[in-house]
């Protein structure tokens, strides 16, 4: 079979950064084909090349697609020429309605230059349905979660029906229902004849969809596998040249140990119509001791999360160490010491107008310097340092955080709240578009942590993760704690009983 | 953190020629101070006497009074908000200083420091509004714009405050050096320590990051609020004393003082690269720019162009320069740029769609 898709020697630089050095990648009619890599291998830059996002005559090379040669010299340009792509890093209109951002560029759609607002919607709405997604089409995107936001790039893609849809760790902000869903979405678009390119670092997801696979290592491929030869360990070794160890360290609750973090009674009002606040969730996390909250898609997690941490306005009390402390802006957790790793790295995280360097050492410059001035010499050390640490792959400390890749944007924002040495950390997805060598040495990271007396508090929708990682799991749903286990006293069976009980005593009482 | 990875592509002790060329292009300012000696290579070709001691003095004293302003509008727009008020602000502070050392027979050091808290009050109001309130900016200001012009006239019923005391009319006439007035000194003084702020001091970079990503700036526990009005009293206070410098400079409360600099201070920091977005560019930068803009004036003059060509060239050159700026950005950054460029056009689709 002619492939549909193709792309030969491939070769991209930016200014000091060699990104792929000659990548041929073949796409077959019909097929989900999966692109792997660890962080900074090149994923992104070639699916923006053959999207046009980088324009013909920034690369070499050549592409073709269903036969015949092409240049885009725009994405408007791909997209007309039915390639659709969903990028890694959420590009929403805010204040507009989800179904203005759904045809956002489109044409078409009204007569002349006028547009019909509910025909929008309703167009929208069959989208989304499909999908298997209850977004409302009039709400505006600002009250959406990142990952709602996500879904909602994902529907503008498929709005336009491409032949061909790239997309860039589409799953990396979702929970498990909603990556089965999407799943689910992917198959019925593959019956429909849709070509797909698939980039992900979630392996399990590419044994249970994909038909064929690419792997980039340090902008060359490093291999490409047939589906009769996909295999967890052959991908590590083909992305990372290793073989991997078990998945997540030992670690032991510590026993009797004294309360690092208490929260009581905290209530945290919801935005309207999309997400749910926090109500009267108490619990507490002891020194050393590492907390998982589990749950569905807006279930309060992150506003639990921000309660704490000041972010939002918040009813209830926190103790640290056993002192009660008075939180009223992320300021005050701050000098309480408390840390908190945002889930939306674009919005949330990352300063785009100052570089790399700074923006691990923003929030943190009082030890590095004297006097109000900062001390050049040791906010570089220390830069070196966190970088070396955490592994951020960057060409200098003067780079800008918008030429890094995803993964290693993540590990800059780690780097940043671990600088301060907190006592209590509070991670919201810390493992979000991270590789899997990576995500091993964050695990270990936070156990080594929590070995020294910071209590851990981490919100992941890789229900795997809590499992694994975390010796309790809280299970979150509507806002509220509707259990709690040990480790080894429950799976995901158990967090997903308890997800669906509480959402059935929802729905009776309502009715 | 350990050998699982890949080791990084770190090299920064051989950073090839090219690479080095490329990165001080890249740098915000080489661009305008080039185009600020070409100017004045071309004005010199034209007509040698721009460069007489004459004429540099006249540019170097004039340009001190919009740069002290400028100083403080860079700041406040690093900051990530802007003031449009700074020319009202400067005529109301010279004005009541004036009220105040004749009037009210205040002591001069007193009046002066009277007119510098009108300055920095004003700048607290708008301060305030803007930030508490959340009223934007460019409303708030526009808004304080006329009400000072209003209160100037109020305060000096529509005539000069003259004569002013004699010991503010001998400084305005006394030099400090080369014969450049006071004014120039200040404007040189202050210049140089906010750079030094905005480069080297955890203030600055807080700065830097409050204009860049509010949100992102509070979470990391930076006091945005303060931040932000804090930048506001500092335009004010400094659009004050260069009122009150240029009071000193015509011996007269004029009730036209600071009228219509709003437009040319902003202008020239634009100019100079400073972004209107908020969380980029430099004092190096602002100042290069706005006297970059009184060349291109007092050179029009000097080589004998129709004062109303004037008027167009500042307009062709903020374009051209911020044209210009914005080309050198999307080139060094070619990702970054085609981002912002597809996500603008998204932008203007979408707001096409939502107007219909
Ligand atoms: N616009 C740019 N300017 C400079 N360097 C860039 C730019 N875009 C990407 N790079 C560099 O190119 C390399 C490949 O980046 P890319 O984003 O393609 O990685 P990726 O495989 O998608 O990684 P991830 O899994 O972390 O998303 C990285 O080293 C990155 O820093
Ligand atoms: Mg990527």
């Amino acid at each position: 079979m002619d492939p549909i898709f193709s792309a030969r020697g491939i070769v991209k630089a930016f200014a000091g950064v060699q990104a792929l050095r000659g990548v041929d990648f073949n796409v077959l009619p019909g097929e989900i084909h999966a692109l792997l890599g660890q962080n900074g291998a090149g994923k992104s830059t070639l699916v923006k090349i053959l999207n046009g996002v980088h324009p013909a005559g920034s690369y070499s090379g050549e592409i073709t697609l269903a036969g015949a040669g092409v240049s885009f010299a725009s994405p408007a340009a791909a997209r007309a020429a039915g390639v659709g792509y969903v990028p890694q890093e959420i590009e929403v209109l805010e204040q507009l309605s989800v179904a203005e951002n759904v045809f956002a560029g489109h044409t078409g759609l009204g007569e002349g230059v006028l547009i019909y607002r509910h025909k929008l919607e309703d167009r929208t709405r069959a989208i989304l349905d499909d999908l298997g997604l209850t977004i409302d089409p009039k709400a505006i995107v600002a009250s959406l979660t990142s990952a709602q936001r996500h879904l909602v790039m994902i529907a503008r893609a498929l709005a336009l029906r491409p032949r061909v849809l790239m997309l860039d760790e589409p799953t990396a902000s979702l929970s498990g229902t909603e990556v089965e869903a999407l799943l689910e979405v992917l198959r019925r678009l593959k019956r429909q004849g849709v070509t797909m390119i698939y980039i992900t670092h979630r392996l399990p997801e590419v044994l249970e969809v994909c038909d064929r696979a690419t792997v980039l290592r340090d902008g060359r491929v490093a291999a490409e596998l047939g589906r009769e030869e996909f295999e967890e360990e052959r991908f590590i070794f083909a992305m990372s040249g290793q073989r991997l160890q078990k998945l997540f360290p030992t670690h032991e609750a510590p026993v009797g140990a004294r309360p690092m973090l208490e929260v009581e009674h905290l209530n945290v009002a919801g935005k309207p119509g999309a997400i749910y606040g926090a109500r009267d969730v108490s619990f507490s996390v002891a020194s050393g001791e590492i907390v998982g909250l589990a749950g569905l898609l807006g279930s309060g997690r992150s506003e639990i999360l921000h309660g704490i941490f000041g972010r939002v306005a918040a009813e209830g009390t926190v103790k640290v160490d056993g002192q009660p402390v008075a939180i009223r802006s992320p300021r005050d957790a701050r000098d309480a010491g408390i840390a908190l790793l945002t889930e939306d790295r674009k919005r949330d995280g990352l300063l785009f107008n100052l570089p790399v360097g700074a923006n691990i050492t923003i929030g943190n410059l009082d030890p590095l310097s004297a006097r109000g001035m900062v001390r050049g010499d040791r906010e570089r050390s220390a830069i070196l340092e966190a970088m070396r640490q955490l592994n951020v792959k960057a060409s200098s400390p003067q780079a800008s955080v918008a030429h890094l890749s995803g993964g290693n944007q993540q590990k800059l924002l780690f780097a940043r709240v671990l600088m301060r040495a907190p006592k209590v950390l509070l991670l919201d997805e810390p493992t979000k578009g991270v590789d899997a060598a990576t995500r091993q040495e964050i695990y270990r990271l936070v156990v080594e942590l929590a070995d020294k007396g910071v209590a851990l508090v981490v919100v992941s929708s890789e229900l795997e993760e809590v499992l694994g990682l975390c010796d309790r799991c809280l299970t979150i749903a509507d806002g509220r704690i509707v259990d709690a286990f040990k480790r080894g006293e429950g799976g995901e069976d158990r967090v997903l009983r308890a997800v669906a009980a509480a959402q059935a005593e929802t729905v009776r009482a309502a009715s | 953190m350990n050998s699982a990875a890949p080791a990084t592509t770190e090299n920064p002790t051989a950073p090839s020629l090219r690479n080095r060329l490329i990165s001080f292009i890249a740098i915000g300012e080489v661009g305008v101070i080039a185009a600020l000696l070409l100017l004045v290579a071309f004005f010199y070709f034209m007509q040698p006497a721009f460069l007489s001691e004459r004429n540099i003095r006249a540019i170097l004293n004039v340009v001190s009074f919009v740069g002290i302003i400028a100083i403080g509008q860079t700041i406040l727009l690093v900051a990530g908000e802007f003031d449009l008020s700074v020319g009202s602000v400067a005529g109301v502070s010279a004005v009541i200083a004036a009220q105040l050392m004749t009037a009210l027979a205040w002591p001069v050091p007193l009046a002066i420091l009277g007119g510098m808290g009108v300055g920095a009050f004003i700048g607290l109001v708008n301060g305030i509004i803007v930030v508490k309130f959340r009223i934007p900016a460019f409303i708030q200001t526009l808004g304080m714009l006329f009400i000072g012009q209003g209160l100037i006239q109020l305060v000096t019923g529509g005539y000069p405050v003259y004569p002013l005391p004699k010991e503010v009319s001998d400084f305005g006439m006394s030099t400090f050096a080369f014969g450049l007035g006071w004014s120039f000194a200040f404007f040189i003084v202050a210049a140089i320590v906010a750079d030094f702020v905005l480069r080297r001091t955890v203030l600055g970079r807080n700065l830097y990051a409050t204009g860049g990503n509010p949100e992102v700036a509070r979470l990391v526990g930076i006091n945005t609020t303060i931040y932000k009005i804090g930048a506001f009293i500092t335009v004010g206070a400094l659009s004050a004393v260069a009122g009150m410098f240029v009071m000193a400079d015509l011996q007269s409360g004029t009730t036209s003082i600071g009228s219509g600099w709003e437009l040319i201070v902003i202008a020239g920091v634009v100019v100079g690269g400073v972004s209107l977005f908020g969380g980029a560019g430099t004092i190096a930068g602002g100042v290069v720019g706005i006297l970059m803009l009184k060349v291109v004036q007092s050179g029009l003059v000097v080589i004998g162009v129709n004062s109303n060509w004037q008027q167009i060239a500042v307009g062709v050159i903020m374009v051209l320069a911020v044209g210009l700026d914005i080309l050198r950005r999307r080139y060094f950054t070619v990702g970054a740029g085609a981002k912002t460029a597809a996500a603008k056009k998204a932008g203007t689709q979408a707001g096409k769609i939502s107007g219909a």
